[in-house]
Order: C-alpha cells, then sequence, then structure tokens
C-alpha cells in the first residue's frame, strides 16, 4: 500500500502492512522465510500440474497400445485375475491424479502436506510407465509385488538400523559392513547346528532350531560390531565416518578372507537352512491379495513389526523420547540428567542387532548359502533409505519399498526382453538414492547432533 | 636433529599400527589355520608349531613377492643377462606399478580430505578417468598422431572424466547438502554401470571377446618404460605420480587457493567468516580430487594394463583412504605409504599364490591399519607410548548442512 514519509523527508520511511482486502485465502507469513516457502511451493505445484499435462500428451498417443497386468488368483492353481486397459488410459489415470495434487499444492499452499500425496501418485504412474515400457506384453505382477516386499526386507532393517543410531546422534555408516558379517555368522553357525543336529532319526535335521540359533548368533556380532563402533566413536573420539568406514572395510576383508580360506575347503560350512515363505493361515486366501501380501517369508512380517513397535518406542515412549533429546541437544539433555552416552551405546548395540537380523536375511531366505560380498551395497541404499524416510520407520518402510520395486520391475522387464539396457536399470536404485540425498523430492533436516562427539559434564 | 626426532615421532603411531595390524593378521591366519588346530588335541606344540609357521610362511612370501627373491638376485649377480636382472627386480618393480595409482589416489583423498569432503569415490573416479582416456585413445587408433601426442591428449581426456566424475558429489554437497560419503558410494557403483555399458557396443570393446573388455591400445599408444627389459611393467606413470606429488604440495602450502581449502577443512565456518566460499572450495577441491584420480586411470589403461574392463581399479579406494589418513594427509607421507601399500598389495598377491593364504586378509589388516592410527589411544594402551592427540588436519563435518545457507 503507501508508504508514509515523515515531515521533513529524513527517517526511517514506514511501510504500511496490506489490509485484508489484498490478502489471498492462504494466511501470508512474512519474512524472506515465508515467501521462500510460498514460492516453493508454487513451483512445486506448477510441477505437479505440467507433469499431468505431460502424461495427457503421453496419453494421447498411445491408446491403441494394450495394456494387460495379470495376478495370481490364489497361491494353487493357475487362475489369473487379469486387468487389461490400454496404456493411453493408465496415462490419462496418471494425468488426473497429477494435475489434482497439482492444484490442492496451489490452492493450499506451503502448508499443503505433499510429502503422503507423492506416495500415492506413486501408484498410477508406475503402472503407467510399467506399460509403457512394456509395449504390448502381458506381465504377471504378483511376483513383482511379492518380491518388492521381499527384496525391502533387509533394506527395511537396515534403516530402522539407521535410524536407531542417527536417533541417538551417532551417524553409522557401518550398516554395509554389519551386514555382511551378520550374513557369514548366520550361514556358518546355522550350518554348523543343522550338520550338528542330523541324525538317523532325522536325517534332514532341525532347520528350524539351526536357523534360530544361527539368526541369533547373526545379530549379537551385530551388536558387538555396534558397540566397537560406539566405543571407537565415544570412547576414542575417532571420526564417526572413519570408524564406520573401518567395520565396512573390515567386514569385507575378513568374511572374503573366510569364504576363501575355510569355506572352500569345508562347504558342510556353507550349507545353512533354508527360510522358506509361510502362508498366513485365513489372510493367503484372500483373491489376488493373498498370494502378494500374505505368502511371504516371516522376515517381512518381522520387520514390518519391527516398523511399528519402534514408530511407537521412538515418539510414545520415555525412553524415545531421551533418544531423540540425545541426537538433537546432547548437552541440554544432560543437564536433565541423561546419561546421553549410555543411550548412544545402547542405540547402536540394538542397531547392530537389526543389523545381523538384515544380514542374516540374504543368505538364508534367497540366496541359500554364502557369496563374496553378499551385500552389494544394500547397507548403504538403507542409509539413503533413512534420509527418504525423513528418520522416520514408516517413511523409511516406504523408501525400502521404492528401492524394492525398482529392483523386482528390473527383473521382469529383463526378463520380458523390455528394450531398456540392463546396466540403466542396474543404476535406478543408485541414482534414486542420490537424487534423495541431494534433496530434490524436498529437503529433511536429520537429527541436529547426528556425527558430533559429546563429552559428558 | 630435532627435525630428525619430530619425524621419528610422526613416524611412530603409523609404524607401529602397521606393526600391530600385521601382528592381528597373524592372529587370524592361525585361527582359521583349521588342519593345524584339529591336531592342537594330540600334539600342542607341533600343532602350535605348525601354525605359526603358515604365519611365517605367508608373511614371508609377502615379504619376497614384494621386493625379491634372494634366490633370483644371487642369481643375477651370478650371471647379469637381461633375463635374470628381469627376474629378480621384477618384484620391486611390480611394487612400484602398484604402488602408482595408490600415489595418484592417496593424493586425490589428502586434498579432499583436507578441506573436510570425505571423497570415498576414488574407485569410481579411477574407472572414469580410465574411460576418458580409452575412449581419446580408441578414436584417435588411426588418426596417424605419434603414440606420445595421443598419450598426452589420452590422459587430458581422463583428467576431465575423472574431474567431472568428482565434481559432480562436490556439486552436489556445496549446492544441497547431499552428503558426500553416500553420493561418492553410489557414484562409484554407477560408474562400473556406466563401464559395463559403454563397452556393450563395438566402438570400444575388443573385437570378438565376449567379456566386457576394451580394446587393446598398447600397438598404437602406450607410456614409456623406464627400464626396457622383458616382462617389466614400471613406467614413467611412476614419475608423473611423484611429481603431482609435489605439485599438490605446491598447491596446498603455497598457493592461496589451496590455503581456502585448508581452512575450509579446519573450520567451515570461520573460511565463510573471512570471506572465502566455502562451496567454491568443496567443489574445487572435489574436482581436483576427481582429475588426480582419473590421471591415475588414464595412466593404469594406457601403460600397465593397456585395456579397460570393469575390474581396472580393484578397491582402491578404500586402500587410498589408508594410506591417506597413515601419511597425515601430507603428500610426502602418501608417497611413503602407497610405496609400504604397493609393496603390501603386491606381496599379498604372492601370498596368495605361493602360500594359499588369501590375499583378502589384506583387507582386514589395511582397516586395522585405518582404526589404529585413527585412534591413537589404542595404540597407546597397546604398546604403552606416550603418543600425540590425532591430527587435526582430519575435521569432523556437520553431516546434512549445505555450504552455503539455501
Amino acid at each position: 500500500m503507501t508508504a508514509t514519509v515523515p515531515p521533513g523527508g529524513e527517517g526511517v520511511a514506514a511501510t504500511e502492512i496490506p489490509t485484508s482486502s489484498t490478502a489471498s485465502a492462504v494466511p501470508q507469513g512474512e519474512g524472506l522465510a515465508a515467501r521462500r516457502a510460498l514460492r516453493d511451493s508454487r513451483i512445486r505445484g506448477a510441477a505437479f500440474i505440467g507433469l499431468g499435462l505431460l502424461s495427457f500428451a503421453f496419453a494421447s498417443t498411445s491408446f491403441s497400445i494394450p495394456a494387460t497386468f495379470l495376478f495370481r488368483l490364489q497361491n494353487q492353481g493357475s487362475e489369473r485375475f487379469e486387468i487389461a486397459t490400454t496404456v493411453g488410459l493408465l496415462w490419462v489415470l496418471a494425468g488426473i491424479a497429477a494435475a489434482v495434487v497439482g492444484a490442492l499444492q496451489v490452492w493450499r499452499g506451503p502448508t499443503f502436506r505433499w510429502r503422503p500425496w507423492l506416495l500415492v501418485l506413486l501408484f498410477p504412474f508406475v503402472f503407467a510407465i510399467l506399460a509403457a515400457v512394456l509395449s504390448g506384453r502381458e506381465a504377471n505382477l504378483t511376483r513383482v509385488f511379492s518380491n518388492t516386499l521381499e527384496l525391502a526386507t533387509p533394506l527395511t532393517l537396515g534403516a530402522l538400523a539407521g535410524i536407531l543410531s542417527e536417533r541417538s546422534g551417532m551417524l553409522n555408516i557401518a550398516l554395509e559392513g554389519k551386514m555382511l558379517v551378520g550374513a557369514c555368522v548366520a550361514v556358518v553357525v546355522g550350518s554348523v547346528v543343522l550338520g550338528a543336529t542330523k541324525t538317523e532319526a532325522s536325517p534332514a535335521g532341525e532347520p528350524l532350531i539351526a536357523t534360530l540359533i544361527g539368526v541369533s548368533a547373526a545379530m549379537l556380532t551385530g551388536a558387538l560390531l555396534g558397540l566397537l563402533l560406539a566405543w571407537l566413536g565415544i570412547r576414542h573420539k575417532v571420526d564417526q565416518i572413519i570408524a564406520g568406514t573401518v567395520i565396512n572395510i573390515g567386514a569385507v576383508g575378513i568374511t572374503s578372507f573366510l569364504f576363501l580360506r575355510v569355506l572352500g575347503s569345508n562347504p558342510q560350512l556353507n550349507q545353512p537352512p533354508n527360510v522358506a515363505a509361510m502362508d498366513l493361515p485365513f489372510l493367503s486366501d484372500i483373491p489376488v491379495l493373498g498370494p502378494i501380501l500374505f505368502s511371504l517369508r516371516p522376515y517381512v512380517y518381522v520387520s514390518i513389526a519391527l516398523v511399528l513397535v519402534l514408530t511407537y518406542m521412538i515418539y510414545r515412549t520415555r525412553w524415545g523420547l531421551r533418544l531423540r533429546a540425545s541426537g538433537e541437544k546432547p548437552a541440554a539433555a544432560g543437564t536433565v540428567g541423561i546419561n546421553v552416552v549410555k543411550i548412544r551405546y545402547r542405540a547402536l548395540l540394538y542397531a547392530g542387532l537389526i543389523c545381523g537380523l538384515a544380514g542374516s536375511y540374504l543368505p538364508l531366505a534367497t540366496a541359500g548359502s554364502f557369496q563374496l560380498e553378499m551385500t552389494a551395497g544394500k547397507g548403504f541404499i538403507a542409509l539413503a533409505a533413512v534420509i527418504f524416510g525423513a528418520w522416520h520407520p514408516i517413511g523409511a518402510f516406504a523408501a525400502a519399498l521404492v528401492f524394492g520395486f525398482a529392483d523386482s520391475a528390473q527383473t521382469l522387464l529383463s526378463i520380458l526382453g523390455a528394450q531398456v539396457p540392463p546396466q540403466l536399470l542396474n543404476s535406478v536404485p543408485y541414482l534414486i538414492t542420490i537424487i534423495v540425498v541431494a534433496g530434490v523430492v524436498g529437503r529433511v533436516r536429520g537429527p541436529a547432533a547426528a556425527g558430533q562427539p559429546y563429552e559428558q559434564g | 636433529m630435532s627435525r630428525l626426532t619430530s619425524l621419528l615421532r610422526r613416524a611412530l603411531v603409523p609404524s607401529l599400527a602397521v606393526l600391530t595390524a600385521l601382528i592381528l593378521g597373524g592372529i587370524v591366519i592361525i585361527i582359521t589355520d583349521l588342519e593345524h588346530l584339529s591336531q592342537i588335541g594330540t600334539d600342542p606344540l607341533g600343532a602350535l608349531a605348525g601354525a605359526v609357521g603358515g604365519v611365517l610362511n605367508g608373511y614371508g612370501a609377502m615379504l619376497t613377492g614384494a621386493f625379491g627373491h634372494p634366490d633370483r638376485i644371487a642369481a643375477a649377480f651370478e650371471n647379469p643377462v637381461p633375463r635374470t636382472i628381469a627376474t629378480a627386480i621384477r618384484p620391486i618393480t611390480e611394487t612400484l606399478v602398484a604402488a602408482t595409482p595408490l600415489i595418484f589416489v592417496g593424493l586425490a583423498v589428502a586434498i579432499s580430505f583436507r578441506t573436510g569432503m570425505f571423497n570415498i569415490g576414488g574407485d569410481g573416479q579411477l574407472v572414469i578417468g580410465a574411460l576418458g582416456a580409452t575412449f581419446v585413445g580408441v578414436s584417435l587408433q588411426n588418426s596417424g598422431l605419434p603414440s606420445l601426442v595421443i598419450l598426452v591428449l589420452a590422459i587430458a581426456g581422463a583428467v576431465l572424466a575423472g574431474g567431472f566424475w568428482g565434481f559432480i558429489p562436490g556439486f552436489l554437497k556445496a549446492r544441497t547438502g547431499a552428503h558426500e560419503v553416500i553420493t561418492t558410494i553410489m557414484l562409484n557403483i554407477i560408474a562400473s554401470q556406466v563401464i559395463l555399458f559403454a563397452l556393450l557396443g563395438d566402438a570400444l570393446r575388443q573385437a570378438g571377446s565376449s567379456t566386457p573388455v576394451s580394446k587393446n591400445m598398447s600397438p598404437w599408444v602406450d607410456v614409456p618404460l623406464i627400464i626396457n627389459l622383458p616382462a617389466l611393467r614400471l613406467d614413467y606413470g611412476f614419475v608423473v605420480a611423484l611429481l603431482m606429488a609435489g605439485v599438490v604440495s605446491w598447491l596446498l602450502f603455497r598457493t592461496t587457493k589451496g590455503y581456502e581449502l585448508r581452512a575450509a577443512g579446519f573450520n567451515m565456518t570461520a573460511a565463510r567468516y573471512a570471506g572465502m566460499s566455502a562451496g567454491g572450495s568443496m567443489m574445487l577441491a572435489m574436482a581436483i580430487s576427481g582429475a588426480l584420480a582419473g590421471m591415475g586411470g588414464g595412466f593404469m589403461v594406457i601403460g600397465t594394463v593397456g585395456q579397460l574392463s570393469n575390474d581396472l581399479s580393484g578397491g582402491i579406494g578404500f586402500n587410498a583412504i589408508a594410506l591417506a589418513l597413515l601419511a597425515g594427509l601430507r603428500p610426502s607421507g602418501v608417497v611413503v605409504a602407497a610405496l609400504l601399500f604397493g609393496a603390501l598389495t603386491n606381496g599379498g598377491k604372492q601370498m596368495g599364490i605361493e602360500s594359499g593364504v588369501p590375499s583378502q586378509l589384506l583387507t582386514f589388516i589395511i582397516a586395522m591399519v585405518i582404526m589404529l592410527v585413527a585412534a591413537p589411544g589404542l595404540i597407546r594402551s597397546i604398546w604403552r607410548v606416550r603418543v600425540a592427540k590425532p591430527a587435526p588436519e582430519i575435521a569432523s563435518v556437520s553431516p546434512t548442512a549445505p555450504a552455503e545457507p539455501a
């Protein structure tokens, strides 16, 4: 509006705050940050709408290409449930979804919680892109979706370990190394117990006991490594990134060495029990959804349970409050009598336990034996899931699902001979990680004191 | 004399760290020596002697693999023809060959760590640099240019390619706060996919090969050898590496830019307060770092190896981190540590072949070395010596904050 200048022309010109006749429906904050947030939200809304328009453009040229998705009806039998549409229709649906989200963003402004909506948007777009790449071929998606859950499991568990550590203020990049060691220990211990329980009466041994003991050993070893990381970082003030790198390199060295030196000439130590998929009693009989969601390996259900348990514990218990305080402002926590050091040790201990569990999944549930460097970067993808999920267990689980889907979709596409070079598909999870970490999907703020050593007293 | 004592004091912790790590490695060898351990019930002394003998066997093979077998050296003295001389000095030349890329990537790590950037991407930057050199080399195959000119152009390509691959995480950190540990590791993995992709088409691939290997470029471009004897591979890449150590030392300690880089590493906030561009320092440091690693890759692919394949780097990135830390991030120390690691790597290969102790043990030993150097308190408690506090050159960086306010 108008600026009133005091008589004399000197002094500060006072600017009147705009009156309500020019204000928009969105509450306007003052200041640079508020204006920036508003501008960012408008750009985001425009981007979503633009995405919608792009989808409509794709739709206009592909109404003639069929898109057939098959789902298994039940676990047994070969009945299939079929969704047959055209690629164009899928693009239209995706476009409508994007346009709606964009309109909501522009209308509601900076306070609009767009991240959950982004996840919802993912579905129509994934289907549309999948159909476009398949260009007419049929695809059985039951395996793709159930594999997504399975492949996401070690990532989820690793991410939970990362969340626990970072929330307490300790940077834990040793997830990869702990998982690898966990895998090795689970295999060796499981094989030994399985072999020991093989008698004349039960020639196959006791796989359940062997599995439980092997997994427990893996978890214990992971916990020990977690304590080592905590000890190096807290007691010796080693930079937490260097300490984590040490554990990662050491894990690769010692497991590869063991594999070549001991497991090569003693194959009976590399024959662990196999953890097979289990059918949940009533739920797995639900048509279509049953084979996808309720016939998975027990690890998957354990990981989902852990996600829920940890969410509750971190956000709704006193223990969780202390944990978060240690990570945000350890000095303040210390003055209130919270033992930050003990909390950090404990957090890394739990993280190590979960990492050991995650590591045991790879050989026992999928590969069937221990291979050299079998974690193949999953620990680092788990770290990305932590950041993607904004340090929240449920967010990390969602992120792990995205990564798992990228992985299993790539398998599907290469089986069906889609015209995409395998190297590009292989790179997708890692590219997504970089995009996420760079904050293209929005900047997230981690625990403020993560990575900084804390002096008690 | 005080210069010597300060040198010795600086070398104390690293030397003890290496020694302790070797002892730990020896313990690992003993406890995995299942053959001898199974005899401990019946013949304890013999079993123990056998196990310790296994350790000595393994480390002995490592020594002779790194420096030379006394028998062959004696034979060379008795009968100094080219073949015997070559056989005698091959181990030590191979050690220097192994040390060359370690010097390059070690310098890369040192310069980035000094700026506060944890560059774990040495592997990726090296292979992308090698790809750049391969691309230039293959493109100029029939150009008629002299070999030396092609070499210079190829190395330039390597420097540019590696510098670009290093610049990416630097840029992301400066502009978006993306933690360079994660981005560099991701870029390492993506780099190997890029190499595989590049070797798919016939443009670069060796004709008629079923594995992804590039054309062998030695017929038309090669790095001149220092000692021209049969089966020796030591070329002037080693000399260039030493030269680059001098250049990096000059850059870091005698130029304004180098001062800015080091200041950013000591205290990013103070550097920014003094008017230095923290983001610019990050990007420059990572670009130089990538360029150095890429140069190493270029010399590897044109000189010692001759062709590009996916396993060119062999995990050199992590070894380079170890040796840079061991060297206190000093270029002169990097050269010494790289020679040591070259001996370990080369010797380790021989150890694996001759004595059956897998060379992966070295990865474990190197991890122990890093741990002991980074936590000198451990050395103090094991060996009861007085040790200085860890070097201040290694600054802890806040993990999620971008360089500039957004």
